[in-house]
């Protein structure tokens, strides 16, 4: 998992809980990289699921909404960093879409070596859009996150209904979303 | 610690993991960028060979294609010299047979000698077939235009052939459409090869009945009108399948008729092809054993009839052959064809000086006086065209009359031809010659000598058909 994403988690948590908390987080975790982390390396994912854990405990905030919150962040620092991105769209359903066939070719032009789950999605009627997550990683709330991010980042809020299942040793959400009447 | 101090300095874990963290990501991207470098420099090796295949590639097409042009151009020179080498002999062969039949020959003699001649002037047809051909795939067939009679040359072209649709019983008729009784501009030679093309296969294939040949000329626009050559014939016709291959070189209905008839199975595809290349076609519609009609078209020009009638619509009499003893220089390097031009006027008391080259013949002109000059033009030391230009020269100089020169040659290219009219030669006679247009060139310089004799600008430059 590229190291973007344990940054931005130490950060978040950072943000969340200062330094001190982090740094003893860190230091209770018994990680094989030493909690020392690069944007620009990659690290196993059981790291980042073991500081969610910690985090989570750490923090006394569920696990599930721990990743919804990190969710939240990473949408806040992609709309943040990268705007071209967003110059082209009117709203989230076209925002969601473009994930597969824009966001990832540009993040494999620079990491072609990144693990990235896939995102397909499928318009059902006027204001409603169904989006499939597939993932050797158990991110779905971490993917409700960014979801909600999106419609609110757009002014759109949006009911959302998941549902779960395991598919060829993958994670797979689908969501419902349905922009508010 | 102080307040003061725990927010101001970090911990030392904290302090060691950004000291480890920019060291990674200082490891990391020296090994990113020497990757890169590794890939650029496989690019530029790929770029390298890409660029040097690409030149030998260019080399080797630029090579195939100097080759190809080479070659191209060996063939060319070759069916030019191969014209010259086989008409060369054929005009002994064809010369010495005309001679033989002047020479008071028994039936059984005489017609052995006329076989003779007549499979001489089939091979020679069947040449001219093959270097037709040839210069229309190497796009080097030159069409002329120039005004002639376009009903003459009808007529003459029906007449040739009266006499073989006559032997087979067979009528052949002319039917000429008042509009077609005028002057025309475009290339008579090949009018005349394509109308005696489908008359010659109309009688060939037609066993009763009768050939008829219908022309007639329809208004296009102002400056040109379409002429258009039917031959119809009544006989055997051609089936369906084979009307598509008909115009196909070396095609001929089936291998039957080459066997029966004969023939190179060239014909119609030159004819298409010269009738294309002079603004028409030809096409044809058939009915099985019901006959056919070849239909030939051209886009010809408007021209007015010329005051004085073309050398060939008037041959003149050999009278004037006779009436002195004229003096003939003939430069011909070939021995044959110097034996052909001798034997060819043996009936006549003329005094005839022969040399095998240009050199020799501008030595004995500028010592001696003729009246007409006959030059070959391919010949050793120098070619008869210099000679010509040189002898016009020593006229010049020496204030003398302008003495006819008439070109022999087996170059029967129309390009070739008006060169040699504007460098001095009065008259082009295309090899081999027959008794007969020898004869008639021989009266007709004869002729435009004594008219000129005097004429303080003589201006003699005619152009002769080939026959």
């Amino acid at each position: 998992m590229k190291g973007v994403v344990f940054v931005e988690l130490i950060s978040m948590a950072e943000d969340l809980a200062g330094e001190d908390a982090v740094d003893k987080v860190l230091e209770g975790c018994d990680l094989p990289s030493g909690g020392v982390f690069t944007t620009v390396g990659n690290y196993p994912c059981s790291e980042l699921m073991t500081l969610v854990q910690a985090f989570s405990t750490s923090l006394d905030t569920p696990a599930g909404e721990l990743q919804n919150r990190f969710g939240r962040w990473m949408f806040a620092r992609f709309a943040q960093g990268y705007p071209a991105f967003f110059k082209d769209k009117n709203d989230a359903f076209s925002m969601l879409e473009s994930i597969e066939n824009e966001v990832h070719v540009e993040v494999r032009k620079l990491y072609p070596e990144a693990e990235l789950p896939t995102f397909e999605t499928r318009r059902m009627g006027d204001g409603a859009l169904e989006m499939i997550y597939s993932s050797e990683r158990p991110l779905m709330d971490f993917c409700q996150g960014m979801i909600e991010a999106c419609t609110e980042h757009f002014g759109t809020p949006a009911a959302i209904e998941r549902r779960e299942h395991r598919k060829d040793d993958k994670y797979v959400a689908g969501f419902e979303i349905r922009l508010a009447a | 610690m102080t307040l003061i101090e725990s927010e101001t300095r970090v911990s030392r874990q904290r302090y060691q993991r950004a000291v480890l963290a920019k060291k990674q990501a200082e490891e990391l991207l020296d090994a990113k960028s020497r990757e890169l470098w590794e890939v650029n420099q496989k690019l530029i090796g790929q770029a390298d060979t890409l660029e040097q295949q690409v030149r030998e590639r260019t080399a080797d097409l630029t090579k195939a294609k100097l080759a190809a042009e080479a070659a191209n151009h060996i063939k060319s020179v070759f069916l030019a010299s191969m014209s010259h080498e086989i008409r060369t002999p054929l005009n002994g062969v064809l010369g010495m047979a005309e001679v033989l039949l002047d020479s008071g020959l028994n039936a059984e003699q005489r017609n052995m000698a006329v076989t003779i001649v007549d499979s001489g002037q089939i091979l020679l047809a069947v040449l001219n077939d093959i270097l037709d051909l040839s210069k229309i795939e190497a796009g080097q067939l030159e069409i002329e235009e120039r005004p002639f009679d376009l009903a003459e040359l009808i007529r003459t072209t029906c007449e040739l052939y009266k006499a073989k649709a006559h032997e087979k019983g067979i009528a052949l008729t002319l039917t000429l459409a008042p509009a077609a009784s005028c002057w025309i501009a475009s290339d008579p030679v090949r009018l005349r090869q394509v109308l005696g093309n489908m008359i010659s296969n109309a009688i060939k294939f037609t066993n009763e009945g009768e050939v008829e040949i219908i022309a007639e000329l329809r208004k296009h626009t102002d400056k040109h009108n379409d002429l258009i050559l039917s031959v119809r014939d009544t006989g055997m016709g051609i089936p369906k399948s084979k009307l598509s291959k008909l115009f196909q070189p070396f095609v001929q209905v089936d291998a039957s008729v080459a066997r029966k008839f004969g023939g190179t199975g060239l014909g119609l595809s030159i004819s298409r092809q010269i009738c294309r290349m002079l603004g028409g076609d030809m096409t044809v519609s058939s009915r099985l054993n019901a006959g056919s009609v070849f239909t030939a078209t051209a886009r010809v020009g408007h021209a007015v009839a010329a005051d004085r009638p073309a050398p060939a619509d008037q041959p003149a009499g050999t009278d004037i052959i006779a009436a002195r003893r004229w003096r003939i220089l003939l430069a011909e390097d070939n021995k044959t064809n110097q034996l052909v031009f001798s034997k060819y006027l043996q009936g006549f008391d003329l005094d005839i000086t022969v040399v095998e080259n240009g050199q020799a013949a501008c030595d004995a002109f500028a010592r001696g006086q003729f009246d007409i000059v006959f030059m070959d033009v391919n010949m050793p030391v120098m070619d008869g065209i210099t000679a010509t230009q040189k002898i016009r020269g020593i006229e010049a100089a020496a204030n003398r009359p302008r003495t006819p020169v008439m070109a022999l040659t087996a170059n029967t290219m129309v390009h070739e031809i008006e060169g040699y009219l504007e460098k001095g030669v009065d008259r082009h006679l295309g090899k081999p010659i027959k008794k007969a247009t020898l004869l008639a060139a021989l009266a007709d310089g004869l002729a435009m000598l004594t008219e000129d004799r005097g004429d303080a600008t003589p201006v003699m430059s005619r152009t002769a058909g080939d026959g």
